[in-house]
């Protein structure tokens, strides 16, 4: 079996930065500010799982304000004018372009599933551990991106 | 023109029908390759141009791809993938498929409306 | 902080003439933000004081990177599609006749910027050169930032997306990481070096062709003359040169004519001396 590297830290802040230029920050005036994690008390996060070639979860996190900052930027409305349904649909989008993108890193057979959109902090990786995190602010408003990995991968037998 | 976004994200079909809409484009929408392939059956004329998600239920987009160059009323529609999928080999699967172009996910509305230039489908410059 | 109306007219005016993009009045913000870094880094305290000191000091090198700030991810691959048309249908043939006997041709792109086009040169050159040729392209930029990043050969997804046909992203590129990187078959005929056209020039051995595009805008009419006629100095008698859609040799230096290529223009060498400046030197 190659060797197949992990995406890491700084993979998730160039996607973040392509992210951020195609959809919330096309100006390039409004940016992610990476380092101290806001306040916390997560509010929407949203995640895609990837299986077959590597185990773990993509999760992307932040405030009920940022989610709406968000569905508003994505969706070329008014903050106002964003209902829960576009905060949760574009959550589950940016997670799982986020997700895309780092599975075009990992080994060949990974797969990529629908997003899930849940309210509050993801907590439903009990058997994983946290490989990476990209946290910051947004608008002033606390957000991250994170990499769980699942454990036991090594003993999985290549298909 | 009419165009036909494919995509089980409501998010980016509203994004995609913004960029092809300001490009002039009447939008129809469905979230799956076996709702297109319905949808596209019930139409009197064809779409120009349909933009296809990879990752879908149901039917996904390199199945749609397929299933469109194999119907001969579907013949003159652009297919371009719009996708996260973004390995070589997937890009070249896609091709072979007979996609005609390929967009990857994250976009900006310039590159989608250059691709329509490179594909004819919009005046080049168009962007400028 | 907010910027002036005078202030922000000549940024616009900037962008507008290299780019073609327009900044609408209410757009201060966008210039703000963006400039900020850049006044920063010049030593400037403010985004005020910097344009201040732009304007009553021109400095074709701060303007780039004013124009820069401003257009990231606007650079697309083949911009303008027709000079790399014009390549293709009409240089290249006539080329192929001209060099046969050292089946070699060479491409100075005089302003790189952050690399698409010389190695849009490069893919152009690679398919429409017949088998057995070979082909230099030196790329060439006054930022040596640039000349970095465009060394390196490594582009986003956003960036590869913008006017580059999927398939000579697969054919050309390979994954590297979050995006992509030129393949090696490409960047081996790729040159980088930093350079300032309004300074003397380094001893280089002479072009085919050069592009030379969106460059010119920036400089008075002295100075136009000046980088012309030493990059005329570089151009083989019977090259081509390419500028930008908004520029032209004519007016400033009767040196060159204007030859319709394709469906472009692009200027050549006059073959003789025009009268009016004969017996000068």
């Amino acid at each position: 079996m190659t060797e197949q590297p992990t995406p890491t830290v700084d993979d998730l802040r160039e996607i973040a930065e392509q992210v951020w230029a195609a959809y919330l920050d096309p100006e390039g005036v409004r940016p992610f500010l990476v380092g101290e994690p806001g306040e916390p008390g997560t509010a929407v996060s949203a995640s895609v799982s990837l299986t077959g070639g590597w185990h773990g979860h993509v999760v992307v996190s932040c405030s009920s304000g940022a989610a709406r900052h968000a569905a508003a930027a994505f969706l070329a409305m008014e903050a106002g004018e964003v209902s829960d349904e576009d905060m949760t649909d574009v959550m589950g989008e940016l997670a799982n372009i986020v997700g895309g993108n780092v599975k075009s890193m990992l080994p060949a057979a990974t797969a990529v599933s629908l997003p899930h959109v849940v309210a509050g902090a993801d907590n439903r990786f009990p058997t994983t551990r946290r490989i990476c995190e990209l946290s910051g602010t947004w608008l002033d408003e606390p957000f991250s991106i994170s990499m769980w990995q699942g454990r036991g991968l090594a003993e999985v037998p290549a298909a | 023109m009419h165009a036909i976004v494919i995509d089980d994200s409501r998010a980016m079909r509203l994004i995609l029908r913004r960029i092809v809409g300001q490009c002039g484009f009447e939008v129809l929408e469905a979230g799956d390759g076996r709702a297109a392939l319905d949808l596209l059956g019930g139409l009197d004329t064809v779409p120009q141009l349909a933009l296809v998600d990879w990752n879908m239920p149901n039917m996904d987009g390199l199945e749609f791809v397929a299933a469109a160059r194999e119907d001969a009323r579907l013949r003159d529609m652009t297919l371009v993938m719009v996708t996260t999928e973004s390995e070589q080999s997937q890009i070249v699967r896609a091709l072979a498929a007979g996609a005609h172009e390929y967009v990857i996910k994250p976009f900006t509305a310039e590159a989608m409306i250059d691709k329509l230039a490179l594909l004819g489908l919009v005046p080049t410059g168009a962007n400028t | 902080m907010s910027l002036s109306a005078s202030d922000f007219a000549f940024v616009a005016g900037l962008v507008r003439r290299e780019s073609a993009i327009v900044l609408a009045p209410g757009k201060e913000y966008l210039v703000e933000a963006r400039l900020l870094p850049v006044a920063r880094q010049a030593g400037a305290g403010s985004v005020a004081d910097y344009l201040g000191t732009l304007q009553r000091r021109p400095d074709p090198a701060a303007h780039r990177s004013v124009v820069d700030a401003l257009t990231t991810n606007e650079t697309s691959w083949f911009r303008d599609r027709e000079p790399f048309s014009a390549l293709t249908d009409v240089v290249v043939p006539h080329l192929v006749g001209t060099r046969a006997a050292a089946r070699s041709v060479r491409v100075w792109s005089a302003a790189c910027s952050s690399g698409q086009e010389p190695y849009s040169l490069a893919i152009t050159l690679q398919q429409a050169l017949p088998a057995g040729w070979r082909y230099q392209i030196h790329a060439t930029d006054i930022s040596t930032e640039m000349i970095k990043r465009a060394s390196a050969g490594e582009f986003s997804q956003v960036e590869v997306n913008r006017g580059l046909p999927v398939q000579l992203l697969v054919n050309h590129f390979t994954r590297s990481g979050t995006g992509w990187k030129v393949a090696p078959a490409l960047r081996e005929n790729v040159t980088f070096q930093q350079l300032n056209l309004t300074a003397p020039l380094p001893a280089l051995a002479s072009f085919d062709v050069i592009f030379l595009r969106n460059v010119l805008i920036y400089f008075d009419v002295e100075t136009k003359r000046s980088v012309l006629r030493n990059i005329c100095k570089l151009l083989r008698p019977d090259g081509w040169l390419f500028l930008g859609a908004a520029e032209t040799t004519i007016g400033v230096d009767e040196g060159f004519e204007r030859v319709a290529v394709g469906r472009t223009s692009a200027y050549r060498p006059r073959a003789t001396v025009p009268a009016g400046t004969l017996g000068k030197g």
